[in-house]
This record gives structure tokens, sequence and C-alpha cells, in this order.
């Protein structure tokens, strides 16, 4: 039997290689939507950071799957990011206030970064209107269907580091404690 | 001075005595309000403060320091603790999911709720000190049935924390429908109050001399009656299983049949609880309910929407469909699909909240970070399950610290219950029962966190751990 100390010391390196393992470090590292106009809209640029936004026809299921596969691209991990869905109210904090959301998902590779991608969809993929007297985004003259925000929350090396630290020694109390306490 | 301080700390019960009053007593007035939270700093957190600083001055200049730190109980509220702060750091700087006053705002609140055990622990020294704060708390526990009382039928003031609204210190009174809330948060946390008191009452009926019985009998016919008041289902639970295993420890298990018929009494008078009770079987459980189906054609459409209220294409006008049930015996704000019973609707909403938003929201901060959590404060006001609770904000890591903490005090009470015998032995069977009761209970409400009950939850145990070094 393996004893607890080598499976711990193992977990711990496999931890922090796991967690500094390089990766996008801002949203400009992640590519516009294909045949996108990206917006040049407040909040949209450089008053948040790593936040972005393109006007597109490309729709929910194609959006997150582009930028999961980016994602995982950019990381070179062999495993894809953990996609979360999050109510689209949540949009307000997750990427700005006043920020108008039809879905909002959460691509994440826990303990390292994650990227928020809202979409606001006024029209369903057959192009019939979702809601209530919606007109299609216009642009420079060209009229789009959807809006993705795209929101990047990357995190330092020291956060990292500090809480890979803070992770193992508390590993190791609680299995001392533990152990005085359970035995 | 090593003789100063033990004197200091030997004149600390006076203090905890007042809290084992002001807390359950004093209503939920704020005193300081925090931006960004509802949550207020009160009266109460102040004199709490002030007593945990005075015990820890005096631990430290008496040298008491070293023997604090090497119990093995203190040791890990303190790993507890610690994780809850490593925790809030990833939840600012790696997650982003908490801000830094709320999150330390809510990792204080829970440094005082549990440094309340280690102080009583060690202040409380004699039976006699014992005495007099259950005594007093029985007293405590008379006033409060009475201002609940109060509360129905005399139109006393109600102060609330419910919402945002009512958190301001708003004095309000009892509308027909409302259940009481006594000088609590809201029926929920007071519910739970009258379970823990419950737990503790029904075996130490078996223990008091005759004049006290029948105080005790009093006071448990009227929490009883108020318990029912206060239509809380899962705290009226507790309090019975918390009752069952009291009677089951002190191995008074011909009571059951007593508790039964109580029970059955109870069950069969007509009461709000007994509708909420019978609602939660057939909505809850069987699914089965008139539902509302709207008046127009419009909202018969809506029906179909996860959100019936978003605006969707519509042949009337705005005014008829913006409201679902005015001018009838409906809520106003009762949506299609939703039972038209009005106990049925607030029985499938509270059961709905939890199930479609508050537990999903802390089920999927568990996943964005299972070993520790989003932080403090990023779950909001409530997640209704203290275990899903704990997962989302402190991760596995804090959850396993936390259930430490409750097994090595739950493995010390077990054993003062074993080890002693008469007042004693009943009182840690009621303590024991009371644990089990608050977990059950903490399966649906936030009591580790709900400050009134949160605290007098860590007071009792602390009071049950003194009884080790009693003189």
């Amino acid at each position: 039997m393996v004893p607890m100390k080598y499976l711990f010391v193992i977990f711990s390196i496999i931890l922090l290689i796991y967690m500094f393992w390089p990766g996008p470090g801002k949203i400009f590292d992640f590519p516009a939507l294909p045949n996108s106009a990206k917006s040049n809209l407040e909040g949209d640029t450089i008053q948040i950071p790593n936040v972005s936004a393109y006007f597109s026809n490309n729709y929910r299921d194609f959006a997150v799957w582009f930028y999961s596969q980016h994602y995982q691209e950019n990381t070179f991990f062999f495993l894809p990011p953990l996609r979360l869905n999050h109510p689209p109210e949540y949009s307000w904090i997750a990427i700005k206030r006043h920020t108008d959301s039809t879905y909002l998902e959460e691509l994440i590779y826990p303990l390292r970064d994650s990227l928020y991608i809202n979409g606001l969809e006024l029209f369903n993929p057959d192009k019939t209107p979702k809601f209530w007297g919606v007109i299609p985004f216009e642009v420079d003259g060209k009229l789009w269907d959807t809006k993705v925000t795209l929101r990047f929350y990357p995190s330092s090396f020291w956060a990292r580091f500090l809480v890979w630290t803070g992770i193992s020694v508390s590993i190791l109390f609680l299995y001392r404690l533990g152990r005085k306490i359970l035995l | 001075m090593k003789e100063l301080c033990l004197k200091i700390n030997s004149l600390l019960f006076w203090p905890i005595l007042f809290l084992f009053v002001f807390i359950p007593i004093y209503p939920k007035f704020p005193l300081l309000n925090v931006s960004g939270t509802f949550v207020a700093v009160r009266l109460e957190d102040i004199f709490i403060a002030i007593v945990i600083a005075a015990w820890f001055i005096s631990i430290i200049l008496s040298g008491k320091i070293k023997e604090f730190l090497e119990s093995k109980i203190n040791q890990v509220i303190i790993l507890f603790l610690g994780i809850g702060l490593l925790s809030l750091f990833s939840a600012i700087f790696l997650t982003h999911t908490s801000s830094l006053h709320l999150g330390l705002l809510h990792w204080l609140r829970r440094l005082e709720f549990i440094l309340l055990l280690p102080v009583i622990a060690s202040v409380v020294k004699t039976k006699k000190q014992l005495y007099i704060i259950l005594l007093t708390l029985s007293l405590v526990l008379l006033i409060v049935n009475i201002y609940a009382f109060g509360q129905q039928h005399l139109d006393w003031p109600v102060v609330s924390t419910t919402n945002s609204e009512f958190a301001k210190g708003l004095i309000l009174r009892l509308t027909p429908d409302a259940r009481v809330n006594a000088t609590f948060a809201g029926h929920y946390d007071f519910a739970a109050f009258l379970a823990m008191a419950f737990c503790l009452m029904v075996p130490l009926f078996f223990a008091v001399k005759k004049r006290f019985k029948l105080w005790i009998l009093g006071l448990g016919v009227v929490s009883s009656v108020v318990l029912v008041m206060t239509s809380a289902r899962v705290s009226f639970v507790a309090a019975i299983f918390g009752i069952i295993t009291a009677l089951l420890l002190t191995g008074k298990k011909k009571f059951l049949l007593l508790l039964f018929i109580i029970l059955l009494v109870i069950l069969i008078y007509p009461s709000n609880l007994r509708n909420r009770l019978v609602s939660t079987v057939t909505v809850n459980l069987l699914k089965q309910w008139d539902s509302y189906q709207g008046k127009t054609d419009d909202q018969k459409k809506r029906a179909k929407l996860n959100i019936p209220t978003l605006a969707i294409k519509t042949s009337s006008t705005s005014a008829q469909t913006s409201t679902f049930a005015s001018g009838s015996a409906l809520p106003t704000d009762i949506t299609p699909g939703e039972p038209v019973d009005t106990t049925e609707l607030g029985v499938y909403r509270s059961f709905s909240i939890r199930l479609n938003i508050e537990w999903p929201r802390a089920i999927l901060a568990f996943i964005k970070n299972p070993f520790l959590g989003t932080g403090y404060s990023s779950l909001g006001i409530a997640t209704d399950n203290d275990l899903l609770r704990s997962l989302g904000e402190v991760g596995i890591l804090g959850t396993a610290a936390f259930a430490l903490v409750l097994i090595a005090v739950s493995k010390r009470i077990w054993r003062i219950y074993k080890e002693s015998v008469g007042f004693i032995r009943y009182f840690s069977a009621g303590v024991l029962s009371l644990i089990l009761a608050f977990l059950f209970n903490s399966l649906f409400i936030d009591v580790f966190e709900a400050s009134k009950v949160a605290s007098l939850f860590w007071m009792v145990l602390g009071l049950t751990l003194a009884t080790k070094n009693f003189r």
C-alpha cells in the first residue's frame, strides 16, 4: 500500500503543474467570432478590463463551442474547460451592469481562470423574433441577429501560488487533525 | 497579573449570562449598515465582540494560550477559520466571485458565532452557573413565547429581516396570514430556536425536581402552541426528531407513545402548519395541484415559457397582460402553472426557490472551485441548505474542517453523556439531540448563519463542554 504522504506529494505536484500550466492571459488571446463585427460600444472595449463583444449571426451552440475549442487550444490542455450554465440575470455581475442577456455560460478551468460568454439572441435561428418588437442590430449598415459579449477572468501567478500553498497546507492539517479526532 | 486575568475570566460569566438573554430577546434592529448587503452590524455583535476580546486578552495574559491551542477542538476551529480566509483570498484573486468587504463581513460572522464555544467552555466553571444559565434561558423562552402571542393577538411590533426593506429595522405588524417571528429575524429561525428548546426541555424534565417539572411542562405547552403558530414545517419535524432522540438517549421510550398522541392531536387540529405539511406531500412529493391557467390567451401562451412574465408578442394591450390575477382572491403575482390554493402556492414557491435557484447556484459554485468554493458572500444571503452552502462557499476543505469541528464537539459531549450521571447526563443527552435536530434543520434552512440561533447553538455546546471542568 502506498503511504499517504507519497499520495499527498504526488497530488500536490500534479495540482502545482495544473495550476501553473500556461494559458491565455488576456481577452485578446481569444479570436473574434467568425463573420462578425467587433463592438466599439462603450463598455465593450477598454472601460472594463478583459471584455470584448461581437455582433454576428452565430447562435449559442456555435459560439460556446467555438470559444471552448480556442480556450482548450490556448491552454494546451488535454481536457476541455468545464461548461457552466448561469442564469442570464447574473450577466450584470459577471460581465458588467446593464448587460442584456438571453444566455450566460462560463467556461472554466477550476483554480486557474474562466471565460464568460454572454449571448443576446433577439431572434430564433429560423429568424423569427423571440420577443415583441425586436429589430436586428445594425452596425455600419450591416444587420446582425446576435451579440456575444466575452469577459475573461485571469488570475495572477502569486494568487495561484498562494492558493496552491494554502490548499496543500490545509490538506496536511486536515489529515493530521482528522486522524486525531476520528481515530 | 495572572491572578487578575483569572479574576477577569471568572467575572466574564456575567456578560455571558447577559448574552444568553440579549441575543434571543433584542429585536433585529440594525446598528451599522454595510454596503452591498442587507446584513447589518447589530448591537449584539458589538457585545459579543467585547466579550470575545476580553476573554482573549485574559487567556493571553494569564498564560493559558498554550492550553487553549493544545485543545483539538480549538485547533480544528482555527483550521476552519483559516481555510475560510484562504477561500476568501481565492474568491477575490482567483475566481473573482467575492468582494473584500462582504467576504470579510461574512467570515467575521462565522468567527463571532463559533468563538462563543471556547469562550463559554472556559468561563463557566460550576454547576451553579450552569443552573443559572438554564433557568435564565427558560425565562427567555417564556418571554419570546409571550411576545409571539402578543404579535399574533395584540398587534405587538414585528422587526424582521426577511427582505431588504424590512431589514432596515422597520416596525411592522403581522398581517392576518403572516407567521409569528417574536424577536427573531423571521418565523424560520424562531421555530429553529423553539426546536432547540424542546431538545433541552424534554430530557431536563426528567432530571429536575417536581416544582421545576411543572415549570418545564408549562413552557413545553406554550412553546408547542407557538411552534404551531410559526407554521415552520422543517423546524417542527426537527423538533420531533430531536425529542425522539432525547427520549431514546434518556431511556424514556414509553414516552414516545405520548409524543405520538400529542403529534396526532397537532396534526388533526386545523392549523396553517397542518395545511402546509399536507401540501408538502401533495405539491412537493406527489406534484398534484390545481394550476392557474391564466385569464387570456396571452397568459395561456406565457404559461408555456420558462419566465411567464417575459415580453412576448401578444395580441392584447400590455395593461391586460401585466397583471395575471388582479380582481380575484388569488395573489396578484401568481403566474400560469402555479397552484391556485394560497397554502399550496406558498409551499410550491418555497421548494421551487430552493430547487431551481438556491441549490443549483451552490452546486455551480462548488464545481467552479471544488477545494475552496467561491468564498463567503458569493452565494448571496441564503442557500437554504447549509451543506450545499458550505460546499459552495468554502469547498470540500472548508466543509471538511467544519464537519471535523462538529464531530470533535459531538464526540466530547458523547463522552460527557456516557461518563456522567444525573442532571449533567440528561443535559448532555438533550444537547446531543439538539445537535441532530439542528443538523436536520440545516438541510433546508441556513441555521448556521442565522445569527441568533447560530450564536445560541455554539453557546449551548460550549456550556456542555464546560461541564467537563466543573469544580
